[in-house]
């Protein structure tokens, strides 16, 4: 029985991560409190290195990496924030940095509960974006975000949310691989793209003139190319845990003879799940797709499992006022029809099942509803 | 074993690993110090850059540099540092690890961070090419722009002193502490080398006269820098266990006004006022022959 941070912790512990830059921050600092403390004992073989805030933690990730070590660290809400300057240098660089963000609504005003406002403000930012919706999803995660996001198709930094509380300090039933399996399923990474060697010397972050594009293009190519190796590593995982996570990019619920379905992404989909199933023990026809990956966008597959339901809503938990669900709104340009948006969760407000059931209830309408 | 440090010009050694064709200005300081810096670190060296008119050096798919170059922003020298030193340490690499970034990088947005590394006391080399102003975006105010300097930010001349920031350093307890300028080439390359044979965080403020922004002829860097040290408004000291030590003690001090004319961003200053500067400068050089020329710094 391990809470979700300390799921994060083993991901990181079982990649052999080198080097764990760091800041605390509510509620993602039991992550690091749990690393510093196996490096202590021993049990873990990296270096700690407590920086003076989130900018200089995403600096030292970017730094590392570029010189060739498997780096990581875990920040929330404002410590995102200030990190988002190096978030885009980062991606620039091409450096497969692995972040958890241990999701927590922005201030003001101050809430230390969960939303995903956090995470959608980075949402343009070149990163890889994988929401989870339980402790073993978030070790499983970090362990293959390694092995995703430093595929040579790849080399795009990745973020890893799970949500504060609900995840966070939550005990769930967590199993943890050996360090042999994952040794043979994650090697070392040596990198070609970004050495720091004055055997062989390289100038990185310089400045380019009108080739610029050429650069961002090729950041969206490997965001492309990053869907069939999630597909790909993720059954291989699957292969040797016996855990596959749905679809990689979606999870998808009763989705098949659907009527009305509700999309959603993180740890709120448990209680969404057990109302379809208190719904469909009525007789109703509801479903749910769980967003895995936010980016790369897995519009195919949301198009693919959600062309023939009838009634479609999205949840978001956050928000960008004047315009709506985030989530929602590329969910729409996606399916290239009208969905009905529901704000709900901000500052981990509940959604219980009544809530659920009652948003099921209001799908068909083209607006955005606040559900409190 | 040799004795790494310098006499004279001909011992600067001939290898130079920032090359000829980049893009800084005619004139530029900043890029000599680096050049001269990199004669005696050497090969082995890896450079993180702060943002600032240094990082365009290297511009796709061209760069002048022949050992490593990392630029990431303008305020994370200090923390890539860090991040480095650990990483080369994992990967087995010796290097001297320089940061070089400017004052406003290093006076001012990049504080925190270059107090973190110095905190740890993180074994790197830090030199703060030092234009006094935010350079590369047009010569703006910085807390390094000393006072009565006109900058485009500051069209009256600036009201405020510059920040001490070796003194900030010194109080990190870091071992070694110097200020420098390329126009005293031996005296700046030994300090170098001191900075790379101490364990520990080195820093070194270089003051990098900029043509652009100063306001004078290219062809007049090295004799500007000259002139900042002979007046005494440049004063070249190291910072050893909390002791300073003047390293150049101009025997007679050249008048301010010869340094002060001689560059645009001081022509609005009058007589009287150029007096007042002298005057400040006079008394705290009395003071310095006061007490010698060997302190406790007292932090």
């Amino acid at each position: 029985m391990i809470a979700g941070n300390g799921a994060a912790a083993w991901g990181a512990r079982l990649a052999r991560a080198e080097i764990i830059p760091n800041f605390p921050i509510t509620p993602q600092t039991a992550i690091i409190e749990e690393i510093a403390s196996w490096i202590a004992s021993g049990e873990m073989d990296a270096d700690f290195l407590p920086m003076e805030s989130e900018h200089s933690v995403i600096s030292a990730l970017a730094a590392a990496s570029s010189a060739g070590t498997r780096v990581f660290s875990a920040t929330s809400s404002q410590g995102l924030m200030l990190m988002t300057e190096m978030m885009f240098v980062t991606s620039g660089l091409r450096l497969p940095v692995i972040l958890v963000n241990v999701s927590r609504g922005l201030s003001a005003p101050i809430t230390l509960w969960s939303d995903h406002n956090d995470v959608l403000v980075q949402r343009d930012s070149g990163w890889l974006q994988i929401f989870c919706s339980n402790n073993q999803e978030v070790l499983d995660s970090v362990v293959m975000g390694y092995k995703i996001a430093e595929n040579s198709e790849v080399l795009l930094p990745m973020m890893i949310n799970l949500d504060g509380f609900t995840l966070s300090v939550t005990r769930e039933p967590v199993e943890i691989p050996s360090q042999n399996e994952i040794d043979d399923f994650l090697p070392a990474y040596n990198p070609t793209h970004t050495i720091l060697d004055p055997k062989e010397p390289m100038s990185m972050g310089g400045a380019v003139f009108d080739e610029y594009m050429y650069f961002r293009s090729q950041q969206r190519m490997a965001m492309c190319n990053s869907k069939d190796v999630i597909t790909d590593i993720c059954a291989e995982w699957g292969k040797m845990t016996g855990r596959g996570w749905g679809h990689e990019l979606v999870e998808l619920y009763c989705l098949e003879d659907s009527e009305r379905a509700l999309l959603i992404c993180g740890s709120e989909s448990a209680i969404l799940k057990y109302t379809v199933d208190k719904l469909r023990a009525k007789g109703e026809k509801v479903g749910m797709l769980r967003l895995r990956a936010m980016r790369p966008f897995p519009c195919e597959d949301i198009i693919d499992a959600l062309s023939d339901v009838e009634e479609i809503g999205v949840i978001d938990q956050d928000v960008s006022p004047g315009s709506g669900g985030i989530i929602a709104t590329e969910v729409k340009a996606c399916l290239g029809r009208s969905v009905t948006s529901f704000i709900a969760g901000l500052g981990g407000r509940r959604i219980d099942a009544e809530k659920y059931e009652k948003i099921f209830g209001r799908l068909g309408r083209d607006v955005e509803e606040w559900i409190f | 074993m040799k004795n790494p440090y310098l006499k004279k010009l001909t011992d600067i050694p001939m290898e130079d690993y920032l090359v000829g064709g980049h893009v800084a200005c005619q004139g530029c300081s900043a890029s000599l110090g680096l050049r001269l810096a990199l004669k005696v670190l050497g090969k082995d060296t890896v450079v993180i850059n702060g943002s600032g008119c240094m990082t365009l050096l290297p511009v796709y798919p061209t760069t002048p540099l022949l050992v490593p170059w990392l630029h990431l922003a303008i305020e994370n020298t200090g923390a890539a540092g860090t991040a480095l030193y650990y990483a080369l340490r994992r990967k087995n690499i010796k290097a001297n690890i320089l940061g070089y970034a400017g004052d406003g990088a290093t006076y001012d947005i990049g504080l925190q961070s270059l107090s973190g590394a110095a905190e740890k006391n993180i074994d790197m080399i830090y030199i703060c090419y030092n234009n006094q102003s935010f350079g590369n975006t047009g010569h703006q105010r910085a807390s390094s722009t000393p006072r009565a300097s006109y900058t485009s930010t500051t069209p009256v001349g600036k009201v405020e002193v510059a920040k001490d920031m070796p003194a900030i350093m010194a109080a990190h307890k870091i071992p070694y502490i110097a200020t420098a300028c390329p126009s005293y080439p031996i005296d700046f390359l030994n300090k170098v080398t001191k900075a790379a044979e101490v364990k520990g965080m080195a820093f070194i403020d270089l003051l990098v006269p900029c043509p652009v922004g100063w306001d004078f002829d290219p062809t007049e860097g090295i004799n500007i820098g000259r002139l900042a040290v002979r007046t005494g408004m440049w004063k070249l000291y190291e910072i050893v266990d909390g002791r300073v030590n003047l390293t150049y003690i101009p025997k007679k001090r050249r008048e301010v006004s010869e340094y002060l004319r001689a560059q645009g961003r001081f022509s609005h200053l009058s007589d009287e006022d150029i007096g007042a500067i002298q005057a400040e400068v006079d008394r705290e050089w009395d003071e310095l022959e006061a007490r010698g020329y060997e302190y406790e710094l007292g932090i």
